[in-house]
């Protein structure tokens, strides 16, 4: 039954990523991310991860794609042909020998992975309550991984000024209006 | 859930491939940046099924805990990556009312 939760999901976050590169508009681009986003969810549950899901469905669901469709409707770009770029197609021909690289690249990778010795067979039995518990997730983070978690901390609040000095307008365009 | 890991990782490459592909493919650049997060959350997955594997092997006695926190610090970089490139893309639009990457031309040459 979860096997078969799992290879639904797996099957749908694929075709939800394939929507994300093939759709026109970029509203389906977003939703088609969002359903991507929720199938990986599932799949972290399934795989012994309630934190981590929960995060995923929180920060990326939540927060991102909010950001993403803010600044879609924000610039006005729901339509498709009515800007730029309509008559050429959505696509750059020049970014398609480097991307079927990197992705054969990638697929070889995984491959390698599928046929490396010594990983764990899927039998044994998980922990009890799941493996990334806050228990012990609040533990590494506070104890080992703490500079780390400064770091990213200061990462924040920079971006957080970078992003208003970005988005303001420039002063001398201020007065103009508009 | 009884699947094997290495279908984790093989969902994580077929996933990081097709977001590398709308990243080098896409003229949008709002859609190059969601091709982005793709990627991020494949590198995301492929980090808990390490986990994942590790957790296993170990007996399941002992939780491996460093992809769950690399999983985050993940996500919290996807955050500002996304929150940066947006305030990009309202600048640039503002500035040249276009976001196809064919006609972002300034540092050309």
């Amino acid at each position: 039954m979860a096997n078969a939760l799992f290879y639904l999901m797996a099957a749908g976050a694929v075709a939800a990523a394939l929507g994300v590169v093939l759709a026109k508009s970029p509203i389906q681009c977003v939703l088609s991310l969002l359903a991507s986003f929720f199938c990986l969810a599932t799949i972290y549950l399934l795989a012994g991860f309630q934190f981590l899901a929960a995060a995923q469905i929180l920060v990326y669901a939540g927060a991102i794609m909010v950001l993403f469709l803010f600044v879609i409707m924000l610039l006005n770009l729901g339509n498709p042909s009515s800007k730029d770029g309509a008559e050429d197609g959505l696509f750059r021909r020049k970014g398609a020998f480097l991307s079927v690289i990197v992705a054969a690249a990638t697929m070889a990778a995984g491959a390698m992975a599928v046929t490396a010795d010594g990983l764990a067979p899927a039998t044994q039995p998980m922990p009890e309550h799941g493996i990334d518990t806050i228990n012990g997730l609040a533990g590494e983070m506070f104890g080992r991984y703490l500079l780390p978690f400064e770091a990213i901390s200061i990462l924040l609040l920079a971006t957080a000024v970078a992003v208003v000095v970005l988005a303001k307008r420039d002063r001398k365009d201020a007065g103009k209006g508009s | 859930m009884t699947v094997p890991v290495e279908h984790l990782f093989i969902l994580s490459a077929i996933l990081f491939a097709i977001g590398t592909a709308g990243f080098f493919l896409r003229r949008n650049v709002i859609i190059v940046l969601m091709s982005i997060e793709l990627m991020l959350n494949a590198a995301n997955l492929a980090f808990l099924a390490a986990s994942r594997m590790h957790t296993l092997e170990a007996g399941a006695t002992e939780a491996s805990l460093q992809g769950p926190l690399f999983a985050i610090f993940v996500i919290v970089v996807a955050a500002v990556e996304a929150a940066v490139g947006l305030a990009l893309v309202i600048a640039l639009y503002r500035n040249q009312q276009t976001v196809d990457l064919e006609q972002v031309t300034a540092l050309k040459n």
